[in-house]
């Protein structure tokens, strides 16, 4: 039985070995997207370019394939992520906009935790009665509101109603002192200008509620049914034996193990929450690679970009294999069965 | 039947799902018997708010809004269907060799080896954004748009597929079908298959909403089908969207209200129908059945639930957990 | 009446399933006197786990409910609790050993933390500042209730160890007091090297240790009254002979009150004072063990004896008894045990034989419902 740091050591390298193909095939498939999706995409790409760009692009495609996979992997490796129809480079708006969206999906997994698992909690208390059916009307809302709708309703109506901005990440732009971490509550606090992080908080809570409300149905449902599955546990009549109160045995015992179980779904809620960030983002102008997405894929009538749309597709698949990698060692940590070596 | 009598929500969404199917069928047979005006018929009334005449109010060009997003329902679950199926018939088909024949060293080994690691990288992608990505490079119109989805699709089906068979293929009954030396293909077709089928119709009536918003949103970033010539939700949502969400915002309202309680009544009927089919909870109901002493033995429980479903004819889902919780 | 640990008043206990009533328990009355031990024998799904879990209200309501009948527990009757005012009565009032070791000890948290978790709650309400229960007290004092000796483990001097474990460590710099008082019941309960046992995982443990920690937690809780639910029925053979030898043995040390349910008759023989026997819901039968054994005067019970292979009577061929256990949502009318007695008589298909009474030419306090329990004595 190893659970020692050491351990611990080994039990995340292994993971992160088994990440390597698939990271692999996720630049095999974006290789696809850029190179292969038409025969000769140059054309269809840059139809209003001539000159450098197209003719770099037409000898590009004049390789064999291994050849292109080869530069394009040689590319990526140099943090060159391709050039958008206009000319401008896609890296820096990337790598800008990852922090932003990170720090709206981090916002939206910690509402969904402190809402959605004690939802699921009380929604398993109470299975069959008014407060389940409830709840589960509830998450099956924020399943069926397209992505769209319930942005534009939070941002237009619920707004204003709570005094709340749905526009930006600051209400002054760009904010009196250095973007370090691109984050905007973090940046805010490493100025220590209060001030900014409360305006910072009002602007990340709406489009975070948004995004959680939307997802919230995997974490209720996953928590529910694994307090249902440990509820009638002899271990949770005899923590009620001994003597302690009902919010203890459910919140200190029952919910305990409940979440190992949860945690395995944190993958899955990754995936959703940055594909919402495409249309929240948007929606709520923040400056994220979401809306970078938007535009990039030729939302609001915008030019596509082509290179930009796969970047930040890569971006994405990279950020679910790191939630799934999180999740899969927070099991190992949470389940003190899980042998470490 | 006992399946929807088990969960009041249930029955909704069992209802819900078939008024929406009903109207799509009358929709398509007789438009009359629900609305006065024709498919991309204008009226005389220009950008009205909703009205007894238009109960959805009426867009700049005159459309009854009404009209449109009823026009829009066939479509919208043709589409729906089509997707979901595909993605089951195929990903399933995947799955089940994946799941049935994976015996190392051998070709379909191999094979399912492949399918796993293809699988694997596809689901690293969150599916609308592959799909997003697909769209744009296909182009817009309704082929390319059940292509992008389905390309994204279908994976979900091979590890839902792959997952149950795996469970079943070790059960002692298929063993035992192949000791006294069934075939394989049919032990797959009359064991695997028929109790794969359980859980994939399940997952198939809660993606049929998952492709639903999941459109909407492809429409709305506009790689969607051309509205008004093709109606369909996610597209009039783009369409309106940036048309006159400020002047006539019922004709967003409209289509998304559409879309929410289309995907709402297949959410609630597959969410209840996954709990009384999900074999945790339905071993969690069966036990609450007998009342839940889980410290009897597992002989005693089973005998209890078999004395209960056998005289109440079936195991209705009963509530756990104690009668008032501290708070 | 007075000096009983608990008393049952004609309880009766139904699970509600939709349209069907299952009826679990039907009018049992049982008294557990203040030292003494009471066991419950009886086939699976006779109802005697039912009846273990619901004297401390532990049994899902719904779809489980308490018909009638009365819960008397040091003058209060449980049955008119209301649910969120019961986790005062559980622990240092009543305490409970489950039946799966496997899955009785939460198997998130260490030995330690479960079992300092226990004594900590105690020690609270010895000390009269429970934080357990922030509602109003229940009507009655703790400090009235004669608080079982725990043996002289208690005064035994403590070796200290190093202990690893986060976790652990916090709850011991909070309460280093604890620490001293969770070893003693781990050597209470013959753990010989406890230290090391603190910092295991209930995984890391064998069947049979995990029951003893069991013991020890609900122990150290110094209860009124100690439920013992089949306490040794899930172990494997050899393992069950030590942990019964351990109870008999802490049963003499701790001289608390004890329900003790089981389905094996062997067990019961070497544990109890007096023996209950339910059959299909009821309470058919109650006495002294010895006497109960010597002459049983329920057909059922007779027939019980016969047909096990007791370390306590093994002489004769084993035999069956002939039938089914009835279905417990529509019972048999009359006397339940009428369709599978040798000498069933019209009467006993008619009509329910009275709630125990004193048998005819038997011992004190042995009771029986029946009939003719005055024939049992001449069947073979």
């Amino acid at each position: 039985m190893g659970r020692s740091p050491s351990d611990l050591a080994v039990f995340v390298g292994k993971r992160l070995l088994q990440l390597v193909p698939v990271l692999i095939g996720i630049t095999v498939l974006t290789f696809v997207f850029t190179h292969l999706s038409t025969v000769n995409p140059c054309n269809q790409w840059f139809p209003h370019s001539h000159g450098a760009v197209l003719a770099n692009c037409q000898h590009m495609f004049g390789q064999p394939l291994y050849v292109q996979y080869g530069e394009y992997l040689s590319s990526l490796a140099h943090g060159n992520l391709g050039v958008s129809e206009a000319g401008i480079p896609v890296n820096p708006a990337i790598v800008n906009g990852v922090p932003a969206t990170l720090e709206l999906v981090l916002a939206a997994l910690f509402l969904m935790i402190v809402i959605g698992i004690p939802l699921g909690v009380i929604a398993a208390q109470s299975a069959g009665r008014w407060a389940d059916h409830l709840v589960r009307v509830f998450y099956l809302s924020g399943w069926a509101t397209p992505t769209y709708l319930g942005a534009v309703i939070a941002a237009i109506y619920l707004a204003p109603y709570l005094g709340l901005p749905a526009h930006g990440e600051y209400t002054n732009t760009p904010p009196p002192f250095r973007q370090w971490t691109h984050m905007s509550v973090v940046d805010a606090l490493l100025a220590g200008n209060l001030p900014y992080t409360a305006d910072a908080l009002e602007h990340l809570f709406l489009p975070a509620a948004v995004l959680a409300f939307i997802n919230m149905g995997i974490a209720t449902r996953m928590t529910r049914s694994s307090m249902l599955e440990v509820i009638p546990l002899d271990y949770v009549k005899s923590a009620r034996m001994k003597g302690l109160t009902e919010f203890w045995v459910m919140y200190k015992h029952a919910l305990r193990n409940a979440l190992i179980t949860t945690t395995t779904v944190l993958g899955v809620t990754a995936g959703g929450l940055l594909a919402g960030t495409v249309v929240v983002e948007e929606v709520f102008d923040w400056p994220g690679i979401g809306q970078y997405a938007y535009y990039a894929i030729g939302g609001g009538g915008a030019t596509p970009n082509f290179d930009g749309a796969v970047a930040v597709v890569a971006v994405f698949a990279v950020g679910v294999v790191v939630a799934n990698l999180i999740a899969d060692i927070l099991y190992g940590i949470l389940d003190p069965r899980v042998d470490w070596r | 039947m006992r399946v929807l009598r088990a969960n009041p929500l249930t029955l909704v969404g069992f209802v819900l799902v078939a008024v929406i199917v009903l109207v799509a069928v009358v929709i398509t047979v007789a438009p009359h018997l629900l609305t006065p005006y024709g498919s991309d018929a204008p009226t005389t009334a220009y950008g009205q708010a909703p009205s007894w005449a238009h109960p959805f109010g009426t867009d700049s060009g005159g459309l009854d809004i009404y009209s449109e997003v009823l026009y829009a329902l066939p479509f919208d679950l043709v589409i729906a269907f089509a997707i979901a199926g595909i993605a089951l018939v195929v990903g399933g088909a995947l799955g089940l060799v994946a799941g049935f024949w994976d015996r190392p060293g051998t070709a379909s080994g191999v094979a399912s080896v492949v399918i796993l690691r293809i699988t694997d990288v596809f689901l690293s992608f969150p599916s609308l954004i592959l799909a997003l990505a697909i769209a744009v490079s296909l182009g817009r119109g309704v082929w390319q748009l059940i292509v992008a989805v389905l390309l994204t699709w279908w994976p979900y089906y091979v590890r839902l597929v792959r997952g149950e068979t795996l469970a079943i293929k070790h059960l002692p009954y298929v063993t035992a079908a192949r000791a006294a030396g069934v075939t394989e293909g049919r032990i797959v077709l009359r064991h695997v298959l028929r109790n794969v089928l359980e859980p994939v119709i399940v997952y198939f009536s809660l993606d049929i909403g998952t492709v639903l918003v999941t459109l909407s949103t492809i429409g709305y970033v506009g790689l969607g089908v051309n509205y008004p010539i093709t109606p369909e939700w996610g597209s009039m949502i783009a369409t309106y969207a940036t048309a006159g969400i400020t002047t006539d915002p019922w004709t967003v309202f409209a289509p998304g209200a559409a879309i929410f309680v289309t995907v709402l009544a297949f959410s609630l009927l597959g969410d209840g129908l996954r709990d009384v089919l999900d074999p945790r909870s339905r071993r969690v109901l069966a036990g609450a059945g007998t009342g839940g002493p889980t410290s009897t033995s597992p002989a005693e429980r089973q005998e209890e639930a078999a004395e209960v479903s056998g005289e109440a004819g079936e195991l209705p889902a009963v509530p756990l957990g104690e009668g008032s919780p501290a708070p | 009446m007075t000096d009983a640990a608990i008393s049952v008043e004609g309880l009766s206990i139904d699970y509600v399933v939709g349209a069907g009533r299952f009826h679990a328990v039907t009018d049992v009355s049982l008294e557990v006197p203040a030292g003494h031990v009471v066991g419950i024998v009886g086939e699976t799904g006779c109802g005697k786990s039912t009846l273990a879990q619901a004297i401390p209200r532990l049994l899902p309501e719904p779809p489980a409910t308490i018909g009638s009948g009365r819960i008397v527990f040091q003058g209060i009757d449980l049955v008119k609790v209301p649910l969120w005012k019961m986790p005062a009565l559980r622990g240092t009032g009543i305490s409970m050993i489950f039946q799966e070791p496997l899955n009785s000890l939460n198997p998130a948290y260490r030995v330690y933390d479960q079992l300092a978790e226990a004594v900590h709650i105690r020690r609270q309400r010895e000390a009269g500042r429970s934080r357990v229960d922030p509602r109003p007290p229940p009507p009655f004092d703790y400090s009235r209730r004669p608080a079982p000796e725990v043996g002289e483990a208690l005064s035994r001097p403590i070796v200290p160890a190093g202990a690893t474990g986060a976790l652990a460590r916090k709850m011991r710099e909070r309460h280093p007091e604890l620490r001293d008082e969770v070893l003693d019941y781990l050597r209470l309960v013959r753990i010989n090297d406890p230290e090391t046992i603190l910092e295991l995982y209930p995984h890391e443990l064998s069947g049979g240790m995990r029951q003893r920690v069991m013991i020890a937690m609900a122990l150290s809780e110094k209860p009124a009254l100690l439920i013992a639910d089949e306490p040794t029925s899930a172990l494997d053979v050899t393992i069950q002979a030590q942990v019964l030898t351990l109870m008999k043995e802490l049963i003499e040390e701790v001289r608390t009150s004890i329900l003790f349910i089981s389905h094996d008759l062997g067990v019961i023989a070497e544990t109890a004072d007096e023996l209950g026997v339910m059959y299909a819901g009821r309470l058919i039968e109650f006495g002294p063990v010895a006497e109960l054994f010597d002459a049983p005067r329920h057909p059922y019970t007779k027939a019980l004896l016969r047909s096990s292979p007791t370390r306590y009577k093994s002489d004769g061929p084993l035999s069956s008894i002939p039938g089914a256990v009835p279905n417990l949502s529509r019972p048999p009318p009359g006397c339940r045990f009428h369709p599978r007695c040798p000498i069933a008589r019209p009467v006993c298909r008619a009509e329910p034989p009275p709630a125990l009474l004193p048998a005819d030419g038997a011992g004190p306090g042995h009771r029986s419902a029946c009939h003719f329990a005055a024939e049992v004595a001449s069947l073979p």
